[in-house]
């Protein structure tokens, strides 16, 4: 075999690169022995081996999805890995880590999810534009920058909120001498006295791991699927039996009130 | 003589020699430097009307002197290549830097040009020295060889060095076309015996949507 030496610092080859584990911080190893591993579309970079990539939603794979994918109008999105060898994920040059999860429950921003054991079962969260992984096993996720935990009860700004482990209770958190009053309604409609950028924050307590990026760029979101348009459901755009002060006007993401609550009239 | 600092920079010293670089990429220099634009990458006219005819288009510049000059490409990260008499494939836009005495041309790269979306051709470096290549992330290098070949997105893909073969494969079926492809369906698979450079994303080819 030929040799190159000093042709960069590592030369992988199988038997070299690690079993589902990180080659580096951006590109991550899966090795697969007849089992199965559900991919985000498009996020393998390379493999060894034979594999079959496919697209969820048809025969085959209708038990596997039955038991661990339950976020039906998602499924395109998503590809079942099955075969034998070793496969590379990488995301847009972000940072990858795996997490274990042992009989727990994780929430994790849509778009930063790569991939997962379908021993874990994947579900749409209520909170919209998240999705949650109930279960024993190993995923794959994508951060910008590396990823740092933090225990409750902590108050985070939206852009950094990778997800959240075991915390029954995120919630908005509004600075409130920011946002109400006269003074404050200007402030930030206009940025006039100074907006900090930083008057809302999620807030979560209790006993659990919160998950961090540690920079405020967003991964592009995943469409979750639609959720059944229900009353009770966010997200689902059913009305909720009374049309409240506003019913009617479609509401902004993270609109906070409107101007007459906002000026206190 | 090519050294890293840091992931991406690349730190040339030279004592009269000369290097080719993408033009442009000088960042800083110490020392005397002579900046000369090559027409055609420094291939003569043939190679000139050769990338014009096929589209790969490089501009590269003639850095000659004495002293230390410094190189970098929108904080892409770099990697260095030792070439011993064999051919590296790159596209050239991953290309930053080779030694003065490597040779560049142009090659026929085949279908899985087209499925890259870097059209249908790829540039070459061959002969003794070094070369640096950009990448979105630092590149793994992946080595191929008889008894295990090598399937890589052709998004991913960056360079390859060696004996090696590439074949395009296709995973295109009927259910491609009804919304639930695999999501990888254009992949190319390289065997023989060398190493294949791969990049940590995806640049945007038509195969990223099927």
């Amino acid at each position: 075999m030929t040799t190159y030496p000093g042709a960069g610092p590592v030369i992988h080859d199988p038997a070299t690169l690690p079993s589902d584990d990180n080659v580096n911080a951006y590109t991550f190893c899966v090795e697969l022995k007849g089992s199965e591993w559900f991919l985000q579309k498009g996020k393998m970079i390379a493999y060894y081996g034979s594999m079959t990539f496919e697209g969820i939603g048809h025969g085959r794979l209708d038990r596997l999805v039955r038991t661990s994918f339950h976020s039906p109008l998602h499924a395109s999105d998503w590809v079942v890995a099955s075969g034998s060898g070793k496969m590379l994920l990488a995301d847009r040059a972000f940072d990858v880590n795996s997490y274990d999860l042992d009989d727990g429950n994780l929430t994790i921003r849509s778009g930063n999810l790569l991939a997962f054991q379908p021993s874990l079962a994947l579900k749409q969260s209520i909170v919209p534009g998240f999705l949650t992984l109930i279960g024993t096993g190993k995923f794959v996720a994508a951060s910008n920058g590396p990823v740092v935990f933090m225990e409750p009860p902590i108050r985070v700004d939206p852009q950094a909120l990778v997800g959240w482990a075991d915390c029954p209770s995120p919630c908005h958190h509004y600075d409130h001498g920011y946002m109400t009053g006269l003074m404050g309604g200007l402030r930030a409609m206009t940025g006039i006295g100074g907006a900090s950028g930083e008057e809302h924050q999620f807030e979560f307590v209790g006993a659990g791991t919160v998950l961090l990026q540690s920079s405020e760029t967003l991964m592009e979101e995943q469409a979750t699927g639609a959720v059944p348009g229900e009353p009770g459901v966010p997200g689902s755009g059913a009305t909720t039996g009374h049309s409240g002060p506003q019913g009617g006007t479609p509401r902004l993401p993270g609109q906070l009130g409107d101007l007459q609550r906002r000026f206190g009239l | 003589m090519f050294r890293l600092q840091g992931s991406k920079v690349l730190a040339v010293d030279m004592t009269g020699d000369a290097v080719k670089a993408k033009n442009g990429s000088m960042v800083a220099y110490d020392g005397q430097m002579a900046f000369k634009k090559l027409s055609g990458g420094g291939e003569g006219i043939r190679g000139m009307v050769t990338r014009r005819l096929t589209g790969e288009q490089m501009t590269m510049m003639e850095v000659k002197g004495h002293g230390t000059c410094w190189f970098a490409d929108r904080a892409s990260e770099i990697n260095l290549v030792n070439l011993q008499g064999d051919k590296l494939y790159v596209e050239s836009s991953n290309l930053l830097a080779t030694d003065a005495g490597l040779r560049t041309g142009t090659s026929f790269t085949g279908v899985r040009g087209a499925s890259q979306g870097n059209g249908l051709f790829t540039t070459t470096v061959e002969g003794h020295g070094q070369a640096a290549l950009l990448s979105d992330g630092p590149a793994v290098v992946l080595r191929v060889s008889a008894q295990f070949p090598l399937v890589v997105d052709p998004g991913a893909y960056i360079a390859h060095q060696g004996n090696v073969r590439q074949s395009f494969q296709s995973g295109v079926t009927f259910r491609t076309f009804m919304g639930e492809g695999g999501g990888e369906a254009f992949q190319i698979r390289f065997e023989g015996d060398g190493l294949v450079y791969v990049q940590p994303s995806e640049r945007n080819t038509i195969a990223g949507d099927v």
